[in-house]
């Protein structure tokens, strides 16, 4: 591992994110809010200077074409951890503690959407603004975001970009990364004005409709209302978030292809976007009876909400339209499912992702038919194509490593907060990057309560779950600290 | 006609001998490889490669009206077809073996193409066994299934069991539906056109020709059949089982296939949507047990091996004894034995792939539509010339066996009796004894 590139890659990262980091002085400027000039400009003054810092001991180079894989894992890994650090920076100016500042911070760019607040007056649009900005710079991947934008990544980006999400599947739109990185933006882009432009017509306010559509398209579910979804009380705007959010958790990839190149087929023909169809249409069915037989809500209240929240829960988003942490018991178990399958591959959806979840199955339907037919060959098809045996073993692999994790976490944080649920349900969520839990960590709740090691894991499980487990495995072996000249 | 012909192999072997009493026929390949049967045969040789330029010169290449390439490779065949394109413009008859290459010279894209491949016919013995076996298969208990003007006409045969209310019946009394005729029936491995006098015995096996829907009706009465196919046993997966569990799985039918070669067991898993894949071998008695093979509605033994095919159709016949079972022949030879020892419906890559190549060279108005028992009948097409005189069909005397299966005028199908009347232009299907067919054949013109 060279030292050299991994600092050279950063700087260059952080130089970029500090020129973002500016963006919110604009909003700042038209709500005439001057007070949040100071912070941004701060935030964006050091991440620019660290990364010149970073640079000038790297020594400018923008030679990555010898990257190595053991590099790439590296640079994505500490993407993610610097530039939640210099996103946390504003949030020390309005009185947040430093690790509840990069708490939210991580929560933000991760997607997750834990929010570690209480009150929400407290704090002016242009913090909210940040907040929503940083989950959608996050929702895309941060890395997919440098690969389209910088140039000097051109021939590491392929390096980097499969190391940020390494999915069973590699997509690619184009045969140029680069190409590829700026066609998801595109698609990324478009559905977030498209989104904005439907909310605002459903009677939003501009500012809430921008925070909201930047949340939802992130899956990452921060909202400027204390109330989230629920605060705007209607009907129109939740389904119009229900839609987007659903296309938020489907692969951007095939978006692309129906958007960009018109053709549907692609997309609906892809067996993980069925399943993950079948998922919601079945599950939301299956919820909704069970609202109805609470009989605390009417009909049509109960298809929405339950649409809603499960569409919420799947893309990993985490808004919400009612308080589920007051739903039956059934209706939670029914939401705690959801949170630990996840969006499809390539969106911007966290958790297991469910290709993953769908090959789990065909690969019990595989044992059990092998146990009846001893004899018999049954390769694993996903879309009609076998699935290849190094990839099998991965995914089972990370299948196996994502139940570990969290059962240790679980386990610490039960142990740490003295609460099953909490521990629990807040790992379910923070790992697979969904936000609220139930209780006091609900949908209407806060982490802030939570102790310090609480939070310390829950910030690892939300970098860990983000980044897909497998940086973070392959950083556990001695052989990749290996550094060389 | 003068023929040539490349590759002194099995099937080049047939076709020799069907074709050289008929045309002058010169054969080329390696002497030193020429197998001592093709001796006895009135033909003439040349040394060396089809692919070879000087020996297609000396084959007297510009008297020759058709070029048969049927070598065991498939390239050589292909290049040898082109070369001769290039010299003389003549008939080429191409036999290929392996579906890539198949695919590439027969796609329906090729028109697309800039430059089309040269040749005038494509024979894939396999691909025609496929489609002969499907056609069996899909007709409950019939041992053979033909089809005639797109499928309006069909070809039944079937054995006539203990059961059978034919059986024991003079042929003018029984009762089946209007529009089907008893063509001909096989006795201890010996065709003969019966005529309304016979009787059908147990074991008799029995031709019938008539409408699509009269056989369907006949299907459905007198050959009644509760098991309608729903799973299928094909034991070797090869090209064969490879396009016959195509076929099977777009109709509706389980298929299971059982391979020994574990490396095109993959191949067939993953690309093949439904059908469970085995790996084992067919002679496994355990295997077939233990994966249920005697509850299949039918068993297709399709390896390249006779006698693997013959042992796994005798097991199957042991563990059901009332199985349908068909199987593969390569020998014309061990074709033969397998009815001995009870194995009703036999298959031959050969078979299908002759009559196939028979059609293109015969006469223009002449088709062998069928071959049947192994060759020992065919139906024939023709086409009655200008100046025929209007006759009933009693009035004909073909001084051989043979007998007006189907009338075809315009579109209309009649299936004729005694007091039918045949018209110029009118198309017969004639069913005839093979060594007949000539005598048919100058009858009509």
């Amino acid at each position: 591992m060279k030292l050299n590139n991994i600092l050279n890659a950063l700087g260059i990262i952080l130089v970029a994110f500090g020129t973002i980091l500016l963006t919110p002085i604009v909003v700042a400027l038209i709500e005439q809010e001057y007070t949040s000039v100071l912070p941004f400009i701060t935030a964006s003054l050091t991440s620019i200077a660290l990364g010149f810092l970073f640079q000038h001991y790297g020594g400018f180079s923008r030679n990555f074409d010898n990257l190595k894989r053991n590099e790439g894992l590296l640079i994505v890994s500490l993407a993610w951890v610097v530039t939640a650090a210099m996103g946390a920076i504003p949030y020390l100016f309005y009185g947040l503690s430093p690790l509840d500042a990069y708490f939210e911070s991580v929560s933000g760019i991760t997607t997750t959407g834990a929010t570690i607040l209480v009150d929400f007056s407290l704090y002016p649009k242009d913090f909210f603004f940040w907040r929503s900005l940083s989950q959608w710079l996050g929702g895309m991947g941060i890395i997919v975001l440098f690969v389209a934008i910088l140039p000097q990544f051109a021939v590491a980006g392929r390096q980097i970009f499969f190391a940020e999400a390494p999915g069973p599947t590699e997509e690619k739109v184009t045969p140029r990364i680069t190409h590829t990185a700026k066609a998801l933006w595109l698609v990324y882009i478009l559905l977030t004005v498209l989104e904005i432009a439907f909310l605002f017509a459903a009677g939003m306010p501009l500012f809430d409709s921008i925070c909201n559509a930047f949340t939802t398209m992130a899956a990452g579910g921060f909202s400027p209302n204390p109330l989230s979804i629920m605060g705007y009380e209607s009907s129109r705007i939740t389904w119009i978030v229900t839609c987007f959010m659903f296309l938020a958790g489907s692969n951007f990839a095939l978006q692309y292809r129906l958007l960009i190149q018109g053709k549907p087929r692609p997309l609906l023909q892809n067996e993980e976007f069925r399943f993950y169809g079948i998922i919601v249409v079945v599950v939301s069915s299956c919820l909704c009876i069970s609202l109805l037989l609470d009989g605390t809500t009417t009909a049509i209240h109960a298809v929405r909400d339950s649409l809603f929240q499960i569409v919420s829960l799947i893309t990993t988003t985490g808004f919400s339209s009612a308080d589920f942490a007051l739903w039956s018991v059934s209706a939670q178990t029914i939401l705690l499912t959801m949170m630990l399958i996840g969006g499809c591959a390539g969106s911007a959806g966290g958790g297991v992702k469910v290709i993953r979840v769908l090959f789990g199955f065909k690969y019990l339907k595989r044992e059990i038919t092998q146990i009846i037919h001893p004899q018999a060959i049954l390769p694993i098809k996903i879309d009609h194509k076998p699935v290849a045996q190094d990839t099998q073993s991965q995914i089972v692999g990370f299948l196996f490593f994502y139940i570990l994790l969290m059962t240790v976490s679980a386990i610490l944080v039960t142990i740490i907060e003295g609460d099953a649920s909490i521990g629990l349900v807040g790992t379910a969520a923070t790992i697979g990057n969904i936000g609220p839990g139930y209780g006091d960590i609900g949908p209407m709740g806060s982490f802030g309560g939570l102790s310090v090691l609480t939070k310390v894991i829950f910030i690892i499980n939300m970098i860990v779950g983000r980044l897909e487990l497998i940086p973070f495995l392959a950083m556990l072996h001695p052989d990749f600290w290996k550094f060389r000249k | 006609m003068n023929i040539l012909l490349y590759g002194a192999t099995e099937l080049g072997y047939m076709l020799a001998q069907r074709l050289c009493q008929e045309h002058s026929l010169t054969l080329i390949d390696d002497l030193k490889r020429l197998p001592d049967k093709f001796n006895n045969l009135d033909l003439s040789f040349v040394s060396g490669s089809g692919a070879d330029i000087d020996a297609l010169e000396q084959a007297n290449m510009n008297e020759c009206e058709l070029f048969i390439a049927c070598s065991t490779l498939d390239e050589a065949n292909i290049v040898s077809c082109w070369t001769v394109k290039k010299i003389v413009d003549l008939e080429t008859i191409c036999f290929i073996r392996t579906m890539e290459l198949y695919k590439n010279l027969s796609s329906k894209k090729l028109d697309r193409y800039l430059t089309r491949y040269d040749i005038d016919t494509l024979v894939w013995p396999e691909l025609l066994l496929t489609q002969d076996i499907f056609r069996i298969i899909s007709v409950p208990n019939a041992i053979d299934v033909e089809y005639f003007a797109e499928g309006r006409a069909k070809l039944f045969e079937y054995r006539i069991d203990e059961h059978s209310s034919l059986r024991g019946q003079l042929i003018m009394e029984c009762s089946f539906p209007p529009n089907v005729l008893i063509v001909g029936i096989t006795r201890e491995q010996n065709l003969f056109i019966p005529d309304g006098s016979t009787v059908i015995h147990k074991d008799d096996k029995v031709i019938f020709m008539g409408t699509d829907s009269a056989l369907d009706t006949l299907a459905a009465t007198i050959f009644k059949s509760n098991n309608v196919i729903k799973t299928a046993v094909l034991i070797g997966g090869g090209s064969v089982g490879f396009m016959l569990a195509q076929r099977l799985e777009r109709t509706g039918i389980r298929v299971k296939i059982i391979e020994h070669d574990k490396a095109r067991c993959e191949f067939l898993a993953d690309n093949l949507k439904k059908s469970l894949i085995l790996h084992g071998d067919g002679t496994d008695l355990e295997l077939l047990e233990g994966e249920g093979v005697d509850d299949a509605d039918v068993v297709v033994c399709i390896t390249n091996n006779d006698e693997k095919n013959l042992l796994c159709s005798l097991l199957v016949k042991q563990l059901e004894p009332t199985r349908r079972i068909i199987t593969r022949v390569n020998n014309l030879r061990t074709g033969q034995l397998f009815e001995r020892v009870g194995i009703d419906v036999t298959v031959s890559s050969r078979d299908s792939a002759i009559k196939e190549l028979l059609n293109r060279v015969q006469a223009r108005n002449v088709d062998i539509l069928a071959l049947v028992e192994g060759g020992q009948g065919e139906v024939l097409r023709l086409t009655l010339p200008e100046n025929f005189q209007k006759t009933r069909v009693v009035d004909l005397d073909f001084k051989v066996q043979a007998i007006i299966g189907i009338i075809k005028r315009g579109r209309k199908l009649t299936i004729p009796n005694g007091g039918s009347i045949l018209e110029a232009g009118d198309q017969l299907k004639i069913f005839t004894m093979a060594e007949d067919a000539e005598t048919v054949k100058n009858f009509f013109s």
